[in-house]
C-alpha cells in the first residue's frame, strides 16, 4: 500500500530515505541532513516563502512538505541551480540589479520565479509576475530591487 | 513533530479500507498538507496516523458541456492555469488566485480546503454561488452532499471519519465574481469575502460571502432584490443594504462587524457589476 518509491533525486544526486523519518520535512531533509542551507526557513507555517524548492520544475514550499510524499519526484534548490538555464539566468538578473540586502529571502524569491517562468513561459508580464511573488517576503523591504530583477529576466531594460 | 505513521495508498479502494482500521480519531488525513501539517506540529491536531491522498488518481479536471468536475486533489493552482476555468467560471478563478500565493497553490487542493472548513475560506463563497456539490466516498458507498450541507461551522463538517471527498461538482457555468478585502492583498486573509453568481438556467442570482460566523452562508433575502442577467443600479444597491444587514459579521482580530458591513456593501456592488461585464479577452488581465 505504502508507494514503493524510497528515493528522491535532489540537485542531480539521488538521495535514499531509508534513514528520513516519515514526519520529517523536506525543508529540514534539505538544511540538516543534506546541508542545502540556501533553501532557509522563515515562519514554517506557509507564510513567508523563504523555503521555496522546485519539485518537479515547480515551487513548492518545502516547510509544509513531508520528506516521504515526494519520494520518485526530482527536487532543485537554489544550490542545483548551475544546470538550470532559467534558474541560472534569474540568478544572474538578482546579481546585477542587486536585488537583496541581507539575502535571507533571496533564494525562495529566485526559486518561486524560476517555477513562474518554467510555468508560463513568455506569456507572463513583468507586473504579472511581480503580482505572482506575492508568497515571498522581504523583511528588509527591498521590493524595488527584486521588480527590477524580474524586469531584466524579462529582456525589459530597468 | 509528534511522531506517526504515514499511510500513501494509490487507489481508491486502498484509501477507504485505511479508513477501516485504526482507532477513532487517530487517523488524520492529508491532501495538500499546507493546512493541517502546521496543526499537528503545533499540537492542535493530534495524528498518529496520516493518510496521505497524494498519489490517489484523483487530480482531475473534467468539463461536460455546462458543468466541472474538480478532483478533490487536483492542486488549485492546476484549476486556475485552466483557460476555460478563467473564462467561463470567473468567479472560481478569482477565488482560487485568492488562496495563499501560487507556490502554496502548487500544493494546497479543493478538497483539503473544503474539510478543513475555515469561517475565512475564499473557496467556499463562491462553491455556495455555484451550488457546488461535494462527492464523498466512504466504506459505506459513495454519496452527494451540496456545500452548504456538507460545511457546518468552523473547522466541522459532515464528513464523516470513514468518509473522503472524491471531487467537488459545479453544475452550471456561470457569469460570477469574488472579491476580497483584506489588510494585506498578497498571501493574508481575508476580513470579507463576496462571491456573486448568475444562473442562466434559473435566471436567479446567488450571493455569498465569507468572513462571517460560524462558516460562509448564502444571503437568499439579497439574491432575491437582483433580477435578470444585469440588475439595475438601484437593485444592486438595495441588495448591497440588505447584505450589510443581514450577513451574520461579528468582530475579531482581523476587522470589526461595522468595517465587514461597509465592506459587504461595497465589494458586493462591485462584484455584481464585475460579473455582468463582459468576459475578459484570452488575453485580459483582470
Amino acid at each position: 500500500m505504502t508507494a514503493p518509491i524510497s528515493r528522491l533525486v535532489v540537485n542531480d544526486r539521488p538521495i535514499d530515505l531509508a534513514a528520513v523519518p516519515v514526519e520529517e520535512r523536506l525543508l529540514d531533509t534539505l538544511r540538516w541532513r543534506l546541508g542545502l542551507k540556501g533553501t532557509k526557513e522563515g515562519c514554517r507555517t506557509g507564510g513567508c516563502g523563504a523555503c521555496t524548492v522546485l519539485v518537479d520544475g515547480r515551487s513548492v514550499l518545502s516547510c509544509l512538505a513531508l520528506t516521504h510524499e515526494f519520494a520518485g519526484t526530482t527536487i532543485t534548490t537554489v544550490e542545483g541551480l548551475d544546470t538550470d538555464p532559467v534558474g541560472a539566468r534569474v540568478r544572474g538578473a538578482f546579481e546585477e540589479e542587486g536585488a537583496l540586502q541581507c539575502g535571507y529571502c533571496t533564494p525562495g524569491f529566485v526559486m518561486a520565479l524560476t517555477s513562474l517562468l518554467k510555468e508560463q513561459g513568455t506569456e507572463a508580464s513583468p507586473a504579472e509576475l511581480a503580482e505572482d511573488l506575492g508568497g515571498n517576503l522581504c523583511r528588509c523591504t527591498g521590493y524595488a530591487t527584486i521588480v527590477r530583477a524580474v524586469r531584466r529576466v524579462r529582456g525589459e531594460a530597468p | 513533530m509528534p511522531p506517526f505513521s504515514l499511510i500513501q495508498p494509490t487507489t481508491a479502494d486502498e484509501a477507504v479500507a485505511a479508513l477501516r482500521y485504526g482507532a477513532p480519531g487517530e487517523t488524520v488525513v492529508l491532501a495538500g498538507g499546507t493546512d493541517v501539517l502546521s496543526d499537528i506540529e503545533e499540537h492542535r491536531i493530534r495524528a498518529t496516523r496520516l493518510l496521505s491522498l497524494r498519489h490517489l488518481p484523483w487530480k482531475t479536471l473534467l468539463w461536460s458541456g455546462t458543468s466541472l468536475r474538480i478532483g478533490s486533489t487536483l492542486p488549485l493552482r492546476t484549476l486556475e492555469r485552466d483557460v476555460q476555468v478563467r473564462h467561463r467560471i470567473p468567479g472560481l478563478w478569482h477565488a482560487v488566485r485568492a488562496v495563499g500565493s501560487v507556490t502554496l497553490r502548487h500544493q494546497a487542493t479543493i478538497g483539503g480546503n473544503l474539510a478543513r472548513s475555515a469561517p475565512t475560506s475564499d473557496l467556499v463563497p463562491i462553491l455556495l454561488a455555484l451550488d457546488a456539490d461535494v462527492d464523498l466516498i466512504g466504506t459505506r458507498g459513495a454519496r452527494h452532499l451540496p456545500v452548504d450541507r456538507f460545511v457546518r461551522a468552523s473547522r466541522s463538517t459532515a464528513l464523516e471519519r470513514d468518509e473522503l471527498i472524491r471531487s467537488v461538482e459545479i453544475p452550471e457555468a456561470r457569469p460570477s465574481a469574488f472579491l476580497w478585502q483584506r489588510v494585506r492583498p498578497a498571501n493574508d486573509i481575508s476580513q470579507v469575502g463576496v462571491a456573486v453568481a448568475y444562473s442562466p438556467s434559473r435566471t436567479t442570482w446567488r450571493i455569498a460571502v465569507g468572513g462571517v460566523l460560524p462558516r460562509p452562508v448564502l444571503l437568499p433575502e439579497a439574491e432575491r432584490l437582483l433580477s435578470g442577467p444585469t440588475p439595475a443600479a438601484p437593485e444592486i444597491r438595495a441588495a448591497a443594504q440588505e447584505a450589510a444587514h443581514r450577513a451574520p459579521f461579528a468582530t475579531d482580530r482581523r476587522a470589526t462587524e461595522e468595517y465587514r458591513r461597509h465592506l459587504v456593501a461595497a465589494l458586493l456592488a462591485r462584484a455584481v457589476s464585475a460579473a455582468t461585464a463582459r468576459p475578459p479577452s484570452a488575453s485580459g488581465v483582470p
